[in-house]
């Protein structure tokens, strides 16, 4: 009796337990720290530092939503995401045309597209088992704007690179 | 939920906690490429805080501190009642002795079979088991119910 007693107690509080918590600082420098400085490490020619930090803030930010937050709520539409795609296609696709005649920064940026691109199918794979991610969605929009920024970064004109 | 498991796999050691939430993310950005989408985005990004969290807790502590972990933690101190009356669990699971505190954190509250525990923490399944039964009845006695 006492037995069951202990079980049902302990499984109460168990269910009633907040398992969220808050740091008691933030950690956000030291993770952003460790992570630029396994980028330095890359060797510059590669090109990866670039992608590298800026899908780190993607993650991080990802990340840190999903841990730091409630339960995701979304306004989730597999239309929505579709609709997302396309329109980022159309608009990555007349970026692209508009730099065709001028001579890349670094060579390998198309490589970093790519990687971009593999990381917002993983995204949109993720979004089809749970459409209702809010934090999925918002990491999809970001990786396509670092995609645009990067496109926009390596055609830019040398002057404003000073 | 990164920080909450960290802090209840460290016994409420607050420094060791917010080193293996950050450790936790550091590894979670460098596997990210890893995910190929057999599983919801949210459970293998449980299952590889869970990992990270242990390896590295298991890291930190010295065998030293593994052997006298019982006069280590608090388990000589009084758990205080709340304002209900009653006390968190919190402060019993704190109490435990690591290796039953780590197993009732990732069975009871995590929800891990025995199975995955005893490869999380590179031990049989039968001591997971074990482990599991006796942070039961260390909770059973201070909860009151010996």
């Amino acid at each position: 009796m006492n037995k069951q007693n202990f079980e049902r107690d302990l499984q109460r509080r168990i269910t009633e337990l907040q398992k969220d918590r808050q740091p008691q600082r933030d950690l956000w420098p030291g993770i952003e720290y460790a992570l630029n400085r396994q980028q330095e490490e890359v060797p510059l020619r590669s090109g990866k530092p670039f992608l590298g930090l800026a899908a780190a803030v993607a993650v991080i930010g990802f990340v840190g939503w999903l841990s730091f937050s409630p339960s995701p709520v979304g306004q989730g539409d597999p239309s929505l995401v579709a609709a997302l795609s396309q329109q980022h296609q159309q608009q990555k696709q007349a970026l692209l045309a508009s730099f065709a005649d001028q001579p890349a920064l670094t060579q390998n940026w198309q490589e970093q597209l790519d990687e971009l691109d593999g990381a917002a199918e993983a995204i949109k794979q993720a979004l089809e088992e749970d459409p209702n991610n809010l934090a999925l969605l918002k990491m999809l929009q970001q990786v396509y704007q670092q995609q645009i920024d990067l496109i926009e970064k390596v055609h830019a004109p040398k002057w404003q690179q000073i | 939920m990164v920080h909450g498991l960290c802090y209840r796999l460290t016994g409420g050691d607050r420094a060791l906690a917010e080193d293996a939430t950050q450790e936790v993310f550091i590894q979670l950005w460098r596997k990210i490429g890893n995910y190929r989408g057999d599983s919801k985005f949210s459970t293998w990004l449980h299952s590889v805080s869970s990992n990270v969290c242990v390896s590295y807790i298991r890291k930190q502590r010295g065998w030293w501190q593994r052997m006298f972990n019982i006069e280590d933690s608090a388990a000589m101190q009084e758990t205080a009642e709340g304002s209900t009356g009653e006390v968190d669990i919190e402060a019993y699971v704190q109490r435990l002795p690591e290796r039953a505190r780590m197993v009732f954190v990732l069975h009871a509250i995590e929800g891990y079979r025995h199975e995955e525990i005893a490869e999380m923490m590179d031990m049989a399944v039968g001591s997971s088991k074990a482990q599991f039964h006796r942070a039961k009845q260390l909770m059973q006695e201070w909860m009151g119910y010996e």
